[in-house]
């Protein structure tokens, strides 16, 4: 069956090239830092050097070599969107299951929490925590992230699990003797499959956006790069105004060129499992 | 009596701030013994499937009791019970594709049942169950095992359903509109199947349905429901020659008929 | 001179796979005055031929070959735009399976039937199209608080009977209906399937071809009744000659596979046809009935069999009935 996606999903154009896109900046964001080895944070030349041939992004106001900084922000930035992706959607997946599953009292708990948790505004809640977190790493960072975003992956799986639950498939497998949990696993999520990985692309392009707002408050890692640190460093030395294009849009258009082709992928892996399905 | 149903009901609050209490089954009772064929026929909204559902323990009733081989089987607390129950009482629904998970190959509805037998048994075993089964409702077991529910007719996947009872040699087996989705010239095989299923092991049915001319062809007794209540029982003969109730009265009249044409038309 | 006359009517779904020979070969006569049953199961092309005959051919279905032509009109030979503005609606109506699933939910009843109406008598006032329409539903006894309603707000065969009615409004000669009752309760198909033959008394309508799966429902409304399969026409009759002396093995098992709460039904049995209709992408050579049917003989396999007139209007598609 994953043979079958694989091929069919290859045969749209615009799962193509976003995904080529997506692999090759990841491509490069693994392989570069190896290949490119200026290290990221020592001063290497004069500050604010314009892009050449020794420093092809050229230097921050500090002297260091831009081109590192966002060769190795690229990783950093994807690695901590994919892991609050993952973390989010677990949670996510998991409450929505209960509450899907489960119905009454142990639902309207869940619910009231996840809205609650959907409601409060996100940032806020990053920058409140954030603020006291006196060394953020990678990880406190996509943890910060992913408890904020999972609210609404809860209340889609739990709507999807709402309405599977009356198939007669699971009344078949509840007839077989099959317990709740069995159920769940066995029967419901496979058929949910497609959407939850769904969620996950589009949550690793939110986690990243989300980041890279963190970083440009300040807020984020404390230490090491990432695309939206670089971001900061830019604004805090003021380089829109005085014109250091070289700093400002390397990492920006490829925060975007990354969060658009994880977006055009979720639309046709969409586009993909939609008139399969309808098919059947 | 092998099952007995006592002043089973089921209520739905339905709407938001004004709620308001809907019967869907409303105090209906009624017994079946070994080896009968019973048909529980109504129109749709008549109830008689969310009846179906709690007698195969998929639903829980608002009150009421039921008993099977003198066991109050709304009280069987362990999932072993549990299993057993339903070991002995299974259930086939109308619409074919719905009882398989598109997901899987059409083999797991089969496979799933041998966690319902008592002793574990090994592969080959299952297999050769699994293929006797499968030859029993007369489908050919290479031709079956291995695709996927879609690739098949509905007449194949109503057989498989059986064939998944047969498994079982349950004692009670209630179909949910069994052929009200098959095409005509393939109903008769699934209906001959079930009659056999009574015939070779002694397996009472109860058929629901809106069809009184299946009712009447298959069963020794027939029910007829109406808003939640059982309106009328009688035997198929003597509800076909003497209805009592004007429900019963008006559906024999306005059946269409094969035989004869109607009068007042 | 028949209401209805289609001849060797082809009409093929283009699918990348190749071309699903849907309707393959009919030739088809409706009397004026006639109820005609087509009957047949699922995948035997009924209702692509009722879209055919109306000439509601869209892409991928194409017309291949056939005259049709009802009425005065060869439908054939004319343009879309004409039998548009000529023939939908006047002269014939199709009530397509499921019509009451496609009614818009924000518009009441009436409106609908104002819509019809202005599209053909473009000159009528308001007060006249409300008028006709009344007196209409007061014709065929529906209620005419009916008009003002919304569809969510009737039953299910209450809004079939405002579908037919509004079907029904401009008089056309010819009106398809196709399983206009399959999702009713039989008291509620009772009803509707009286309003047809209503229709026909009061001389709204001269014809009806009706489709259904269901053969008793013809016993008690049609005149004659074809039998369809894989495409093609298998046995045509008048209703009473056809259900008693059905000659096509087919024809003959479908009408035995009926079930009625009848004790004739019960005595009788009921027959079972095994295996399955051909797949019509790539149809067998010879007689498509040849699989399934216990008296085939090679010759059924290569020779395909001709609708021939067995007995005084009884025609059937059979090598055995030469």
């Amino acid at each position: 069956m994953v043979k079958e996606i694989l091929i069919g999903v290859f045969r749209i154009k615009k799962f193509v090239v976003s995904f080529s896109i997506l692999a090759s900046i990841i491509l490069i964001g693994v392989v570069g830092p190896i290949v490119y080895t200026v290290v990221p944070y020592k001063t290497v030349g004069p500050p604010e050097a314009k892009p050449s041939e020794t420093y092809p992004l050229g230097t921050d106001a500090y002297g260091r070599d831009l081109f590192a900084q966002v060769l190795n922000g690229i990783s950093t930035s994807i690695y901590i969107g994919f892991l609050s992706a993952i973390v989010g959607t677990a949670i996510g997946v998991v409450i929505g299951t209960i509450a899907g599953f489960k119905g009454g009292l142990v639902d309207d708990v869940l619910m009231v929490v996840t809205n609650i948790m959907m409601t409060f505004p996100a940032m806020l809640l990053m920058i409140l925590v954030a603020a006291y977190i006196e060394e953020r790493n990678v990880l406190y960072v996509a943890l910060i992230i992913s408890f904020t975003s999972w609210g609404w992956i809860a209340r889609g799986v739990r709507a999807q699990i709402m309405s599977l639950r009356e198939q007669q498939f699971v009344f078949m497998s509840r007839m077989a003797g099959l317990s709740d949990v069995k159920i769940a696993f066995a029967d419901l999520l496979p058929n949910m499959a497609s959407y939850v990985f769904m969620c996950f692309i589009l949550l690793t392009s939110a986690a990243m956006l989300a980041e890279a707002g963190l970083s440009m408050i300040g807020l984020g890692i404390t230490r090491g790069y990432s695309l939206g640190t670089i971001l900061f460093w830019a604004r805090m030395k003021e380089a829109v105004r005085r014109g250091l294009t070289w700093w400002f849009i390397p990492p920006g258009a490829i925060l975007v060129a990354i969060t658009t082709s994880l977006l055009v992928t979720a639309t046709a892996l969409d586009e993909y499992f939609s008139p399969r399905l309808r098919g059947r | 009596m092998m099952f007995s149903v006592h002043n089973l009901t089921k209520t739905f609050t339905v709407g938001f701030f004004r709620r308001k209490a809907v019967n869907a089954v409303n105090n209906v009772s009624f017994e079946l013994d070994k080896g009968e064929i019973i048909s529980l026929v109504g129109e749709s909204g008549s109830g008689k499937t969310t009846t179906a559902l709690m007698i195969l323990r998929l639903i829980r009733p608002t009150s009421g009791e039921m008993f099977f081989e003198g066991k109050n089987i709304l009280k069987l607390k362990t999932r072993e019970e549990r299993k057993k129950y339903w070991r002995q009482v299974h259930g086939i629904f109308q619409d074919p594709y719905a009882p398989f998970n598109p997901m899987y190959k059409v083999d797991r509805v089969l496979y799933q049942v041998f966690s319902l037998y008592d002793k574990q048994l090994d592969r080959k075993e299952k297999d050769e169950i699994v293929k006797e089964s499968l030859n029993a409702v007369g489908l050919i077991p290479k031709d079956i095992l291995g695709k996927y529910s879609h690739q098949l007719s509905g007449g194949q996947r109503q057989r498989i359903m059986v064939a998944r009872c047969y498994m079982l040699k349950p004692k009670l087996i209630l179909a949910d509109e069994p052929v009200s989705m098959i095409d005509a010239s393939t109903r008769a095989g699934v209906i001959e199947l079930f009659m056999k299923l009574c015939n070779d092991l002694k397996t009472s049915v109860m058929f629901i349905t809106h069809d009184l001319g299946l009712a009447y062809y298959t069963s020794n007794r027939i029910l007829i429901m109406r808003k939640g209540e059982i309106v009328e029982e009688a035997l198929a003969e003597s509800l076909l020659e003497h209805p009592q109730h004007p429900y019963t009265k008006r559906l024999l009249n306005d059946v269409p008929l094969l035989c004869s044409k109607w009068k007042d038309f | 001179m028949p209401l209805v006359s289609a001849e060797n009517v082809k009409a093929y779904y283009h699918t990348s796979a190749g071309s699903v020979k849907a309707v393959d070969g009919i030739n088809l006569n409706v009397s004026r005055g006639e109820i005609l049953g087509i009957v047949g199961e699922s995948g035997c092309g009924k209702s692509t031929l009722a879209s055919t005959l109306m000439m509601n051919v869209r892409p991928p279905l194409r017309l291949v070959e056939g005259k049709i032509s009802v009425d005065k009109y060869e439908l054939t030979s004319m343009k879309r735009k004409e039998i548009r503005s000529r023939v939908w609606g006047i002269i014939i109506s199709l009530v397509p399976q499921s019509a009451l699933n496609a009614l818009i939910p924000i518009t009441k009843t009436q409106d609908i039937i104002k819509d019809v109406l202005k599209h053909h008598l473009k000159n009528l006032r308001r007060e006249e199209i409300k008028n006709l329409a009344k007196k209409r539903f007061q014709e065929l006894d529906l209620p005419i608080e009916v008009l003002n309603m919304y569809p969510h707000e009737l039953s299910g065969g209450m809004k079939q009977r405002a579908v037919i009615a509004t079907s029904t409004i401009l008089n056309p000669k010819l009106l398809i209906v196709d399983e206009p009752t399959s999702a009713l309760d039989v008291s509620t198909q009772k009803i509707v399937l009286k309003m047809i033959v209503d229709l026909r008394r009061r001389g709204i309508i001269e014809s009806v071809i009706f489709i259904t799966h269901d053969i008793a429902i013809l016993r008690q409304i049609s005149d004659k009744i074809t039998v369809m399969y894989a495409g093609k026409i298998v046995e045509s009759s008048t209703t009473d000659e056809i259900l008693e002396n059905p000659i096509h093995p087919y024809a003959k098992g479908l009408i035995n596979a009926v079930i009625t709460p009848e004790r004739e039904v019960k005595k009788r049995g009921l027959s079972y046809i095994p295996g399955q209709p051909p797949d019509l992408l790539t149809p067998p050579t010879g007689c498509r009935f040849c699989s399934r049917c216990e008296l085939a003989k090679d010759l059924c396999q290569k020779q395909e069999p001709h609708l021939t007139e067995i007995r005084r209007d009884h025609f059937v598609a059979c090598h055995f009935m030469q």
